[in-house]
């Protein structure tokens, strides 16, 4: 399905921020990417998506329909065709505020529909039908004709991952999915992408140790650029402690939480103590 | 303490040169004034007869108003695209930056004068000189609330694999459409003034009207294309502010 081969990324300045990551995420995976910050895990995604360009390696997607993207090179149409599918969900949701719900949905069909018909709004109504159903798997179909904007960060993210059913991809990537949500919605997203992934590989970053120990199939750890740990999903305290070092702490007790009696630790958004990959490479890029 | 005095002393003797380069006679100015107040009585009573005749002409002008926005609109919508950092590239954004900067500084009578020269007298050159005149304004508006867009909400369409006019038409085009809609209904009222200026030298409408009575001495005459002119203006901005301040509430129309 995916297959990441020592994917490299350096600063302009020469730092290493990528240091070769491999991984595979094949069918009926459910991968938990773990890691500090900065460690490269969202970074890792973008180069995937081609959001980045990767100074080195490869990602190879093997798509249902039996085709195959070098997504490190592929740019124009290729991208194009390779990004239908995937489909991505994002922390801040990025969804079009001042469209309507459904339509948000319907833009994840857009590449699989001629560009001058979308131009003039020619969904189909066996179209319309579908992405209402994907509204209902993540039971916001009564949300359909909603201003998108007026939605709570839990709903958007919903959404947002309507939007992503919709698009029949081959697989889904996740990038700090419940990052910015509240225990209780963070729990409904995962409870939302753990049976999505038993039809369609899922692969997320994630902060929250406890929940991808609880619903992933696998969990990498990435320090430094590197894949320091690849395997069951449960993790001990000291393997814990070599990922995340002095950040650890917060991961799993952040001062302002309270300590709930629910079996699951409560983790609500990690500030960040410093710069992501990403941010840092955007910084010396622009 | 210092400062003022510093000011004075510099921007007195600059204001003393500039009132003698430019002839300013205080004793001729007040006297000047009475005689135009005389000359004032002139335009009184309007001549209410010729409001039939003043019809035709203010549609013109409206019509001159309410043809060159939309074109005018449309045109800054693909030079806001092409000035916006996030859409296109480094050197189609400066050509655009740069017309839409060579386009505000040019006034519209210029513009006219020019296309008049062009394709001859009539509301036409008067359409196309109103048109190419909003894109100074409207083309950087647009182009600036462009760059202002989430810059992660048009990646997240990227993302599902759309083309680059599919994210203008479902990412683009909706978040800005707030400021387009309120910024257009401004220029309509802008060129509506404008088209009137335009009227007397060339393009028709009320402002012809206008220009001939005062050619013609008929004062009355042109008091009542004066009157019509302010009628118009003055509506066109009620209408306006309405329209604005439902689209900027996020009301039904956007």
């Amino acid at each position: 399905m995916l297959n990441v081969e020592q994917l490299t990324k350096k600063l302009p300045d020469g730092r290493a921020l990528l240091k070769g990551i491999s991984f595979r995420v094949a069918r009926g995976e459910f991968v938990g990417v773990l890691g500090a910050s900065g460690a490269g895990k969202s970074l890792t995604l973008r180069c995937i998506l081609g959001l980045t360009q990767t100074d080195g390696g490869t990602a190879t997607l093997s798509s249902n329909d039996g085709q195959t993207f070098e997504l490190t090179t592929c740019k124009g149409r290729c991208q194009r065709e390779a990004r239908r599918r995937m489909g991505v969900i994002f922390q801040g949701f990025n969804l079009v505020k001042r469209l309507r719900v459904i339509d948000n949905v319907m833009i994840g069909r857009l590449a699989q529909i001629h560009p001058l018909r979308s131009w003039l709004y020619g969904f189909t109504d066996a179209e319309a039908a579908e992405a209402l159903e994907a509204l209902r798997r993540v039971k916001m179909e009564k949300y359909a004709d909603r201003i998108t904007g007026s939605l709570s960060g839990g709903e958007m993210q919903r959404v947002a991952i309507a939007r992503a059913v919709f698009q029949k991809p081959s697989i889904y990537l996740a990038d700090e999915p419940i990052a910015s949500l509240d225990p209780s919605n963070s729990l409904a997203i995962m409870k939302l992408l753990q049976p999505l992934a038993r039809e369609t590989p899922v692969i997320g970053v994630f902060h929250q140790p406890e929940m991808t120990a609880r619903f992933c199939t696998r969990v990498i750890a990435i320090k430094h650029g590197k894949v320091v740990y690849d395997g069951n999903p449960v993790l001990s305290q000291s393997q814990l402690e070599d990922i995340y070092g002095d950040e650890l702490m917060q991961v799993l007790r952040p001062a302002s939480a309270p300590v709930v009696d629910t079996g699951i630790l409560a983790t609500p958004y990690i500030s960040r103590v410093e710069e992501t990959a990403a941010d840092l490479l955007a910084k010396q890029t622009t | 303490m210092l400062k003022p005095l510093l000011v004075f002393l510099v921007l007195g003797p600059l204001v003393g040169l500039s009132a003698y380069l430019c002839k300013v006679d205080l004793a001729g100015f007040l006297p000047g004034l009475v005689k135009g107040m005389e000359v004032l009585r002139f335009f009184f009573p309007p001549d209410w007869s010729s409001l039939r005749e003043m019809v035709g002409p203010a549609l013109v002008t409206v019509l001159l108003a309410a043809v060159a926005t939309p074109l005018g609109v449309l045109l800054s919508f693909f030079f806001g695209l092409a000035g916006a950092r996030n859409l296109s590239p480094t050197w189609l954004r400066s050509i655009a930056r740069t017309l839409i900067g060579v386009e505000r500084a040019l006034p519209e009578i210029i513009v006219l004068l020019l296309l008049v020269a062009a394709l001859g007298v009539g509301p036409f050159p008067g359409v196309i000189a109103l048109a190419i005149g909003s894109v100074g304004m409207l083309g950087k508006l647009f182009a600036d609330a462009i760059e202002e867009l989430d810059a992660k909400v048009l990646e997240s369409v990227a993302t599902v694999g759309a083309t680059h006019s599919q994210i203008i038409r479902f990412a683009v085009l909706p978040e800005v459409m707030p400021a387009l809609l309120s910024n257009s209904i401004f220029r309509f009222e802008v060129n509506l003034r404008a088209s009137v200026l335009l009227g007397a030298v060339g393009a028709g409408g009320i402002g012809f009207e206008l220009q001939k009575a005062m050619a013609l001495l008929e004062y009355e005459r042109a008091m009542m294309a004066v009157l019509v002119t302010l009628l118009l203006v003055f509506g066109a901005e009620r209408v306006s502010d309405y329209l604005r301040r439902r689209v900027l509430d996020g009301g039904k129309l956007a």
